[in-house]
């Protein structure tokens, strides 16, 4: 009999879509099926779930310049 | 009462500007030993031009509704009644909303925050010539983009300042005058507490050692109890007289032929009031008592009088060993008692001159003079560190240095190339003969025999610690045993601490002088520099260089080339080093580049390719039938291809690896693509750009430089390159960011267009061990000093890509034989023996 199961498609880049494979292969039960480069469709459930991790990985990825700054060096300066 | 105050204000400038007549002088003589620049009364312009722009800025910005000293009172507690409103809480403590805004505000360009001194400057305002004129006297510039540049207040600055005769009072009253809001009382108490202090305590060289003088034993007494400095302390045992509490009194130096009568007394009360102003009745008096005294002789006045505002009849000292100055200087910084270090070169008559000056038709740029009028700014030469962009002429300006101080002169560069540089460009600007141009490297040991000379040498050639030859023995003998007027330290940023700690206790030097375009490393050591050698007096403004036509403009732009979707699923796979090799091998990246060279080649461009990664460089070059230069390539074979780069219009794309971004000078190139970079590194971004600042073409009308950086979206790529921007946007540089290269997909022949292309060359990367990652070992300034890798990558193991003959140091004998060429041109010839053999070699 057929089952009907509810999903989400989801458009992204292909390096995004390697991210979201990734992530489900590390917590199972996110992606329902794999279209091509650019879609998936995915368990509507986890979908914040996804964006959480997508932008926990990113955030690497990126330069904050005030990460660096030593706050003794700021904090010393006017003595 | 506001008319009152304005009058006073006057009265006071006008004071300044009278009594400064004095400081002029000794700066109209002191252009005077910068003979060759030809044009004396510019210098005197240039330090006239912050008093200048003082002026103006009293004069435009009339204050009539203020008292300036009611303002500076306005206590920065925040108000009882202040309500903060709806975003207060994310500012926290640095929250000043409750500053009241001048009325006239919008005519006042600057904002000085009360908590940590930044000075943020709009440029736009029509006042902001005269305020940066202003603010680099003071302040030392952080971050200068087109609308709003910011500067930071800090006690060296503040030296310097003083130093160039700015008086306390005028500093914070000009402050007052530009700032939007009343100058804070911190800032105020800060800019008070570091002019009050400065000048009472001096670090001397005599004869080889080190001494702490002071004019007044009280705070040698304070120093000495201290109990850092007080263990510090050497016993001498002198046939001077030792006092009471053990220190040392001497007769002060009699600067000068002159002995000045009368005047002492007014001399000691007045001194810590009013500096210029006994400085200028003393120059008065001598001279009405001495007319005919020569140029020479009123300089030597004013220099005198100046020591003596230190130095009265007596000084008082006690001895402190080499090893410790650096220390000492630390601490004497905390305790805010700063060490003056000057060099009264004039005076010094026990080190013998050196006939060395500027070639007449030597001319030196504005900026040039600028930055030296900082370091000679009283007459005397100060230690520290001068700041110029690549290609904007740094060699001069340490020549110019060195023809000033006329004295036995020691220059220390990172590799035997720029040693012979360094004695070429000697040859080439002034007049020194070249049997007192000493060379000291690894394959070059004489000295110069006269009794004073210049040696130019390698900061390992000092620094060396293991077993020398006797030879170089013999050298380092030679420069410990002797002092030196002068050492100029090239790109000082490169060079470890520890390394610069025996350079610098290992030579007795009179005063220092750091050269370097970029003063900024990724292990946060740059702050040792300003005890090792001295405070930054001076640092270029690439925008206004560059709208000068000194170094060219530059366009940058940052380029995103999405990953692939088969290099991302084994990106996220595989461990950090492999993933380097993933991110820079993307077939999107290589087609951008493959891209951007056709469309630049079209153009009549010349461009280089810059890639760390050799493997990648190989890769890419042979892929698009380019030349390539990396650490291995033979000697012959890179003048080769630097040449037909040059002069062929053939071949106007190279490949380099790292041995480019420093040592290799094209000014042809017009076009910089790179393709891979050393991690994080500001400076290697920095060092790149300045390949193409200096380009030939740079005066053409409307011409533009281009520099492109290639990286991999959504990988760690994207972090190290915002990071290593982040200096030239300091500068002011500002990166565009292209996502999409229009055209690239219709390129005929593209690389890597079809999927199965791009699995294969996946597959090929994909056999690459982890070693094919490794940034290239090679001549870089970096590796040839052996700190270019931050700790944290080091203490993993890295594995290099090199080949059998460079682990044994077979590629660094091409070099050498390459320098030795060099040095047969110039005149050294070898044993009959050696030569049979160095040319049996040359052969094979």
């Amino acid at each position: 009999m057929a089952r009907a199961i509810k999903g989400m498609l989801i458009e992204c880049d292909p390096s995004i879509k390697s991210l979201v494979v990734k992530i489900d292969q590390d917590y199972r039960d996110i992606i329902i099926e794999e279209l091509d480069d650019t879609h998936l469709l995915i368990d509507p459930s986890k979908l914040t779930f996804i964006k959480k991790e997508l932008n926990r990985i990113l955030a690497d990825n990126s330069y904050n310049p005030f990460d660096d700054e030593d706050p003794q060096a700021v904090a010393a300066t006017l003595g | 009462m506001p008319e009152a105050s304005d009058a006073l204000q006057k009265s006071k400038l006008e004071d300044l500007f009278s009594d400064n007549s004095s400081s002029d002088e000794a700066l109209s003589d002191n252009e005077k030993l910068i003979l060759s620049t030809k044009r004396p009364r510019k210098r005197q312009k240039l330090s006239e031009k912050t008093q200048d722009a003082i002026d103006k800025i009293k004069e435009t910005n009339d204050d009539e509704v203020f008292d300036e000293d009611e303002l500076i009172k306005i206590s920065l507690d925040r108000p009882s009644d202040f309500i903060p409103d709806a975003v207060s809480h994310i500012f926290g403590n640095s929250d000043f909303s409750y500053l009241k805004l001048k009325p006239d505000h919008s005519s006042r360009p600057i904002w000085i925050s009360p908590s940590d001194g930044k000075i943020f400057l709009e440029s736009f305002s029509p006042l902001s010539e005269q305020a940066q004129d202003f603010l680099v006297t003071i302040a030392e510039p952080v971050s200068r983009p087109n609308f709003m540049h910011e500067y930071k207040i800090t006690t060296h600055s503040l030296y310097a300042a003083v130093s160039v005769g700015l008086e306390t009072d005028d500093i914070i009253s000009v402050l007052n005058r530009l700032s939007k809001v009343p100058v804070a009382t911190s800032v105020v108490d800060f800019i008070k507490a570091a002019t009050h202090s400065y000048g009472k305590v001096k670090l001397v060289l005599k004869h080889n050692r080190y001494f702490v003088e002071s004019s007044s034993a009280e705070i040698l007494r304070m120093l000495l109890k201290d109990d850092v400095i007080g263990k510090m302390r050497l016993q001498t045992i002198d046939d001077q007289g030792t006092g009471v509490d053990g220190l040392v009194q001497t007769e002060a130096p009699k600067q000068g032929d002159l002995v000045i009568p009368g005047t002492k007394k007014n001399h000691e009360e007045k001194n810590s009031k009013d500096k210029t102003k006994s400085k200028s009745t003393d120059t008065d008096k001598n001279e009405d008592e001495e007319p005919e005294d020569d140029v020479e002789n009123i300089y030597a006045d004013v220099i005198g009088d100046a020591e003596d505002e230190n130095a009265d009849d007596t000084v008082h000292s006690f001895e402190i060993a080499a090893e410790n100055v650096e220390t000492v200087k630390k601490r004497c910084q905390e305790i805010d008692y700063p060490m003056l270090e000057e060099y009264d070169f004039r005076n010094d008559t026990r080190n013998p001159d050196l006939e060395i000056d500027l070639k007449p038709s030597t001319q030196i740029r504005p900026y040039q003079e600028k930055s030296l009028s900082k370091m000679f700014g009283n007459g005397r030469a100060r230690s520290g560190i001068i700041v110029l962009p690549c290609g904007a002429g740094k060699t001069l300006v340490g020549i110019t240095a060195a023809c000033t101080i006329r004295k036995s002169i020691i220059v220390l560069c990172t590799s035997s190339v720029s040693v012979m540089q360094w004695r070429q460009q000697f040859l080439q600007w002034c007049t020194i003969q070249p049997e007192n141009v000493a060379v000291f490297t690894s394959e070059n040991k004489q000295m110069f025999r006269g009794e004073s000379g210049l040696v130019v040498s390698t900061y390992s050639m000092v620094a060396n610690t293991r077993n020398r030859s006797h030879d170089s023995q013999k050298v380092m003998d030679f420069l410990t045993s002797r002092e030196w007027g002068f050492i100029i330290l090239d790109e000082v940023h490169v060079v470890p601490a520890a390394m610069f700690r025996r350079v610098v206790t290992a030579l007795a030097t009179h005063a220092k002088l750091g050269l370097t375009a970029t003063l900024v490393r990724e292990d946060e050591k740059i702050s040792d520099l300003n005890f090792l050698i001295g405070p930054k007096m001076y640092e270029a403004n690439w925008m206004e260089l560059s709208q000068k036509g000194h170094i060219a403009k530059v366009q940058c732009a940052e380029v995103w080339c999405p990953m692939t979707s088969e290099f991302y699923q084994e990106y996220l796979r595989e461990n950090a080093r492999k993933r380097m090799l993933l991110y820079i091998m993307n077939p999107t990246k290589f087609q951008a580049c493959q891209f951007l060279i056709q469309y630049h080649e079209s153009r009549g461009d010349k461009i280089i390719v810059f890639s760390d990664n050799v493997y990648a460089l190989q890769e890419y070059a042979l892929k698009l039938g380019k030349p390539f230069i990396y650490g291995s390539t033979p000697q012959q074979e890179r003048m080769n291809i630097l040449q037909n780069f040059q002069y062929n219009d053939k071949v106007s794309t190279i490949f380099l690896s790292k041995v480019g971004d420093t040592s290799i000078d094209l000014p042809e190139a017009t076009c910089l693509i790179q393709i891979s970079s050393h991690y994080g590194s500001r400076r290697q971004e920095a060092q790149r750009l300045g390949r193409i600042l200096r380009a030939k073409r740079r005066n053409d009308e409307g011409f533009n430089a281009f520099f492109y950086s290639l990286v991999s979206k959504d990988t760690q790529e994207m972090y190290y390159s915002t990071k290593r921007q982040a200096f030239l946007v300091d500068q002011g540089y500002a990166f565009k960011i292209i996502t999409h290269l229009h055209g690239m997909e219709d390129l005929p022949n593209l690389a890597y267009a079809s999927p199965k292309e791009r699995r294969e060359l996946l597959q090929e990367v994909l056999l690459k061990n982890e070693e094919a990652a490794g940034v290239e070992l090679g001549e870089d300034a970096d590796n040839l000093i052996g700190h270019g890798i931050s700790k944290k990558l080091k203490s993993s193991s890295i594995k290099n890509q090199a080949s059998m003959a460079g682990l044994a140091g077979g590629e660094d004998m091409a070099y050498v034989e390459y320098s030795r060429n060099k040095n047969k041109d110039l005149g050294v010839s070898h044993h009959p023996f050696f030569e049979k053999n160095y040319y049996r070699r040359r052969k094979r």
